[in-house]
């Protein structure tokens, strides 16, 4: 699905995302960055774009911003680009994410875990099958290994776990509701004290 | 379709019985006979008049009275013209023993099983299965031999099994461990009722308090989920899901799809629904007897009392690896226990009672923490090897545990005269273990179990 679509339709669920526009050309570029932003080449050809240099975060003026530009164009290869997503930075938080998967067996599932290593060696995750309800997405969320960080230890300011499991809640309805998608991922979601915001979104139908 | 039949029918045919004794048919229709079965059975087979002093028939249609059940052992491509003949008598259940089906890529053939019993509302289990053993009404169709496969006593754990052979050993063990069972039924191929439709019968029998179930697949998963979930809001369900890592490797693209593999889904289903996933047969046995026979759990505080200073230390680490808490013991409780115990004993939790206590002080200790507020449950280590310690001790604890005020486990780690004393217990109704790890791992579940039933 266009990443587009997919915008549309986690903002459908009424799912916090970070703003921001395709543009074609440098220029359209430098007349929607509201900096620091990052930029994300659009193709539908590169699944992985940070493995393949092809994001650009916290850029802060116009003229990081002209560098940048053709850098990851570049980077593109001769993947079909269709436009460069010009993302407003969020603010730095805690990394989050959210998932789905629709299982042979059981139907839409959702997955929630912590971003970056987490995810990645520890596969701290948790799942439930869609749909659930308020005291799933907490479960979810206290089953964790990694729970305390969401709770703030060792001196870290505590997220918003009230509106992480209102972000499960409807993240799953969404899976639930659209039988289309076979895979989805939301990630990063960056948690903070109060609210959230996703990221990056990517929807497989 | 009338499950219910399949347990309790009061006649049955046996279909395929056998002179011979090395035949499944023999020793099928020697089960029910010697087993005890209350109502009438009827031998099937065309070339004999009379198998075991039982009148033989030529087909279910030559019977004249009602026939509730049949049990199927012929070769697999007979049995849908000997289902055919049920259906026309009127037969209500049948078990197909039978292989031969889709397990060997014989699918046409399943179809045609679970076409005709559709069509005469046979409530049929198999084809390629075991049946069921139902201890109350004596219905035996495990067709392995009794000095082979012991059969549990009655009880109230009922045991869904999609495997024939985790099912027999399973059964072999109960009956050695003294467990009692209200009914199995392993189901194998599931041609007609499945797992789900099973859990649905167990959730609704009143014999049945706690249900086990060992899985490898489901076939209607969204439908499972939904039944399980209903059911642990009534009764206990233990399972376990073989064949987690097999099919695990799932290919997919995004993030989510690599990590929520098939055996994880399995998981996160368990976890929803409030089933307790067992990791091993083990477990299924140290979960289930402690749901069996203890009382729910009103909190997550243990009081451990034992007779070696080194079994308390390792039950309160086992206390903490499961993420329960150790109790603090009341000024009362302290001081009943003080006042009547010799000094050198530290009056604490962990409670040491010394190598010299005797039956005597481990009933002050457990009366104590019975009475006490402060402990939501109570794991007894008995050291069998000390020279203080004998039989009494084990009267005292089934006194003690048949109060059911409070969750009780004992363990007992050692050797033959270690186990005879535990095997006393567990034949009472005291869950007993040989290591505090397992005693606590499983009294994790209770209180995980018991928190869900509290909240509702």
């Amino acid at each position: 699905m266009k990443y587009t679509d997919a915008v549309a339709l986690v903002k459908k669920y009424e799912i916090e995302f970070a703003e921001g526009s395709i543009v074609k050309n440098v220029d359209e570029a430098l007349r929607v960055a509201k900096y620091p932003v990052a930029l994300k080449v659009m193709s539908d050809e590169i699944l992985h774009k940070s493995d393949r240099g092809c994001v650009k975060l916290n850029i802060k003026d116009g003229e990081s911003l002209r560098r940048a530009y053709p850098e990851l164009l570049s980077n593109a290869g001769g993947a079909r680009v269709d436009g460069i997503l010009v993302q407003r930075m969020a603010k730095p938080g805690l990394e989050l994410i959210v998932g789905g998967r629709r299982d042979e067996q059981f139907g839409p599932v959702i997955l929630f875990g912590l971003g970056g290593v987490f995810v990645e060696v520890f596969k701290d995750v948790s799942l439930r099958v869609c749909p659930i309800d308020k005291s799933d997405a907490l479960e979810m969320i206290k089953e964790m290994r990694a729970y305390p960080l969401l709770t703030g230890a060792r001196g870290r300011k505590p997220v918003d776990i009230e509106a992480i499991a209102n972000l499960l809640q409807k993240a799953s309805k969404l899976l639930y509701e659209n039988e289309q998608i076979s895979e989805m991922d939301i990630n990063p979601v960056i948690a903070y004290e109060d609210g959230y915001c996703a990221v990056d979104v990517r929807v497989l139908p | 379709m009338n499950i219910d039949v399949l347990f309790n029918p009061d006649s049955v045919a046996i279909i395929g019985a056998s002179r011979d004794p090395g035949k499944i048919g023999h020793v099928l229709l020697r089960n029910f006979i010697e087993g005890g079965f209350r109502g009438c059975i009827y031998p099937i087979n065309p070339k004999c008049d009379e198998i075991l002093g039982l009148k033989c028939y030529l087909s279910v249609k030559n019977i004249k009275e009602n026939v509730d059940l049949a049990v199927i052992a012929i070769p697999a491509q007979l049995v849908p013209d000997a289902l055919k003949e049920c259906g026309e008598k009127g037969v209500k259940g049948a078990i197909v023993i039978s292989g031969g089906f889709s397990e060997v890529g014989n699918v046409e053939l399943e179809n045609r099983l679970r076409e005709i019993c559709l069509s005469y509302n046979i409530a049929c289990l198999g084809p390629n299965c075991m049946g069921v053993i139902n201890p109350l009404t004596r219905v035996d169709s495990v067709f392995i031999p009794t000095y082979k496969m012991g059969r549990p006593k009655l009880g109230a754990v009922s045991f869904i099994s999609q495997s024939g052979a985790i099912g027999g050993a399973v059964l072999d063990l109960m009956a050695r461990q003294g467990f009692g069972m209200s009914k199995f039924v392993s189901y194998g191929n599931g041609a007609v009722l499945d797992e789900t439709d099973l859990l649905r019968y167990m959730a609704d029998d009143e014999k049945t308090r706690i249900i086990v179930l060992y899985l490898e697949g489901v076939r209607r998963g969204r439908e499972f989920f939904e039944v399980l979930k209903g059911v642990t809001k009534r009764k206990p369900v233990v399972v376990l899901k073989g064949g987690k890592t097999a099919g695990g490797a799932v290919a997919t693209k995004s993030h989510t799809g690599s990590l929520a593999g098939n055996a994880a889904v399995y998981e996160a289903v368990f976890k929803q629904c409030k089933a307790t996933e067992a990791r091993n047969l083990d477990e299924i046995f140290n979960f289930s007897k402690l749901f069996e026979s203890q009382p729910f759990c009103s909190g997550e505080r243990v009081g451990i009392i034992t007779n070696g200073g080194g079994l308390a230390v390792i039950a309160a680490d086992s206390v903490e690896d499961n993420e329960l808490k150790l109790a603090e013991l009341s000024n009362a409780s302290r001081k009943k226990i003080s006042e009547k115990v010799p000094d050198y004993v530290n009056v604490k939790n962990p409670l040491d009672l010394s190598g010299d206590a005797g039956t005597d002080r481990f009933e002050i200790a457990v009366q104590a923490m019975l009475e006490d507020s402060n402990v939501d449950a109570i794991l007894v280590g008995v050291l069998f090897q000390t020279e203080s310690i004998d039989s009494r001790v084990v009267s005292m604890l089934v006194e003690a545990s048949n109060l059911k005020k409070k969750p009780m486990v004992v363990v007992c780690p050692g050797g033959e005269y270690a186990e005879v004393h535990s095997r006393i217990l567990e034949n009472c109704g005291v869950p007993t273990y040989t290591s505090s790890a397992s005693a606590i791992r499983a009294l994790r579940k209770l209180v995980d179990y018991s928190r869900f039933v509290n909240k509702k």
